[in-house]
């Protein structure tokens, strides 16, 4: 079995930064939204654990874009127009019935090419649209007061909370779906093992 | 069927009495206020101190006519008590050394909730408060309606820097905005949400007397036209429906709120070690700091109409005040639980389906052919 290299390592730092973030935002946000219930952390430390972690993430955002952007790999992101529906049809054939009769993957990972059009549809909208409206609805929400005419812009301070919530509950939807994705390699850990090593098995 | 009273009743009746007590002995003294302002709305009157320092004994008729105690016929002499009569042959027609003003004779209960508090402990270490020292000398105003920012620039923040105090505070700008300082340094007093109408339109508070007009009722009229089932509280329906009433008089707009303290007496006992960092005792939907929600209107003639309202108002999205937790809107759990819950049913079909089938994909490799 051959190996390739398709995770450099700015996107391996990026990614875990990332998903160790994401588990704690979300572990922080049930604890703010949910103190009555939950009592894992004081909800001052919870507030203040959730700001920190969402600058970080802000940053580590800023190294997902400058690595993609200069680097020119941003059009690993970019679905390509023509195939894309028929792609992405047939890679939804693939997980919802080729894989358990043991059918190739449509899709074959490589440097190059690196997701599939069902993964690049699905991560467009994260890295461009879910993630931005969380970043900037979580900046509100840090400063409400301060902030308070681009809040009054959107419509106020409960529609800003609507949004980061709806996305909030999203991202945790998400991790639960993208975990589970991940397994689904030629081993269930194989995935796991290359986004710490930065080569695919092939 | 009870229907909502107007909370400002118990202080009318109050206000009342008080002022027949007051109106008594001002008519024995007879001397009105007129003669006082005779010299002192003079803006350069002033007397000089021992210490050398020049201190206005200047009245500003424009502000002292709108003051709570002007408007309830207080005359100047009921409170500088020690003056019994006026000789108009001396330059000075009084004592030149006027008594301290004894705001307890008439606010008894205020000076005795007083004497339990920090800033009147301090007179044990030489520093003397007085009542004006917050509630300024002749510009006390209505506190009914005041909003944080006005109750706080107007006592507290005269002497306290917020900043100093709260380093551990999230969002401590957004507290001081919309939580009044008694509320968690006075934790005894009651309190409740305020909620005022603020027209986005002309970006401003709406008067009472304008939304009673376009409504076409009055303070009195207006529970028996929103609160519908007359149980004395506007519920979340009733509210959507005053809403809507709103709409269709062309006034769009939503209620902004703010937790305040009652005027009460012991409003006065604050003291060191009662506000706590415990964030979850009002950051939680069984909070009692949000049990009692009202709606309050300022009349022009100065009186304040106020309602009785259901805490889950604050889960709608026509109320601005936004408390971590305690406001949260429910629907969007529901929608959260359905998301999460969906993705868990999915990824357990799917790795059901994928176990079920291992057989079959062996069968495959051990036999490519078929």
């Amino acid at each position: 079995m051959s190996k390739e290299y398709v995770h450099p390592a700015p996107v391996r730092v990026w990614h875990w930064i990332n998903a160790f973030a994401f588990v704690l935002l979300v572990i922080t946000g049930v604890q703010i939204r949910f103190a009555e219930l939950i009592n894992f952390l004081s909800l001052e430390d919870a507030v203040r654990l959730h700001n920190w972690v969402g600058f970080i993430v802000i940053a580590d955002y800023a190294l997902w874009y400058i690595y993609y952007f200069s680097t020119g790999k941003i059009r690993l992101y970019y679905p390509n127009l023509r195939t894309f529906a028929a792609d992405a049809i047939k890679q939804a054939k693939y997980y919802g019935c080729g894989i358990f009769k043991g059918e190739p993957n449509p899709h074959h990972m490589t440097a190059d090419n690196k997701f599939n059009a069902m993964q690049q549809k699905a991560y467009v909208m994260l890295m461009f649209i879910f993630l931005p409206a969380q970043i900037i609805t979580g900046i509100f929400l840090w400063q409400v007061k301060g902030f308070e005419n681009y809040i009054d812009m959107l419509g106020g301070i409960r529609i800003v909370d609507t949004i980061h919530v709806l996305i909030f509950y999203f991202f945790a939807a998400f991790m639960i779906a993208h975990t589970y994705l991940a397994t689904l390699g030629h081993t269930p850990l194989a995935h796991f093992k290359a986004m710490f090593t930065g080569y695919e098995d092939h | 069927m009870e229907k909502i009273k107007p909370l400002c009743l118990t202080a009318t009746v109050a206000s009342v009495a008080f002022l027949a007590c007051i109106w008594t002995a001002s008519s024995a003294l007879a001397i009105d206020n007129e003669t006082c302002l005779e010299c002192h709305s003079d803006d350069t009157l002033t007397r000089t101190e021992s210490t050398g320092m020049k201190d206005s004994l200047f009245v500003d008729l424009n502000k002292f006519k709108y003051s709570v105690h002007n408007v309830n016929g207080v005359a100047c002499v009921d409170c500088h008590a020690d003056i019994e009569e006026l000789d108009m042959d001396n330059e000075v027609p009084h004592a030149v050394s006027l008594a301290p003003v004894n705001c307890g004779n008439c606010h008894d209960e205020v000076a005795e909730a007083y004497q339990n508090s920090v800033h009147k402990k301090a007179s044990h270490k030489g520093v003397d408060i007085p009542c004006y020292a917050c509630h300024a000398y002749h510009d006390t105003t209505r506190l009914a309606m005041a909003t944080v920012s006005e109750r706080q620039n107007s006592f507290c923040l005269k002497c306290h820097d917020p900043y100093k105090a709260h380093d551990w505070l999230p969002a401590k700008e957004n507290h001081f905005a919309m939580v009044e300082c008694t509320v968690c340094h006075a934790p005894e007093v009651p309190r409740h949400v305020n909620l005022r109408f603020f027209d986005l339109v002309d970006s401003a508070f709406l008067k009472g007397d304008v939304i009673m007009r376009h409504l076409q009722t009055d303070p009195s009229g207006f529970t028996d036209l929103i609160d519908k089932d007359g149980d004395g509280t506007i519920s979340q329906q009733e509210f959507e429906d005053l809403v809507l009433m709103l709409r269709q008089k062309d006034i769009r707009g939503v209620f902004h709120g703010e937790l305040v303290a009652e005027i009460n007496p012991i409003v006065h006992q604050v003291n060191r070690g009662k506000a706590n960092r415990d964030c979850s005792q009002c950051h939680s939907v069984t909070s009692n700091f949000f049990q009692d929600v009202r709606m309050t209107f300022d009349m022009d003639d100065g009186s304040v109409s106020s309602y009785n309202v259901d805490r889950q108002v604050l889960q709608t999205y026509f109320v601005t005040f936004n408390a971590l937790g305690t406001t949260r809107v429910r629907l969007l759990d529901k929608i959260g639980i359905a998301l999460i819950a969906g993705g868990v049913a999915v990824v357990l079909l799917h790795l059901s389906v994928r176990l079920f089938t291992i057989p079959l994909r062996r069968k495959k490799l051990d036999h490519p052919e078929a």
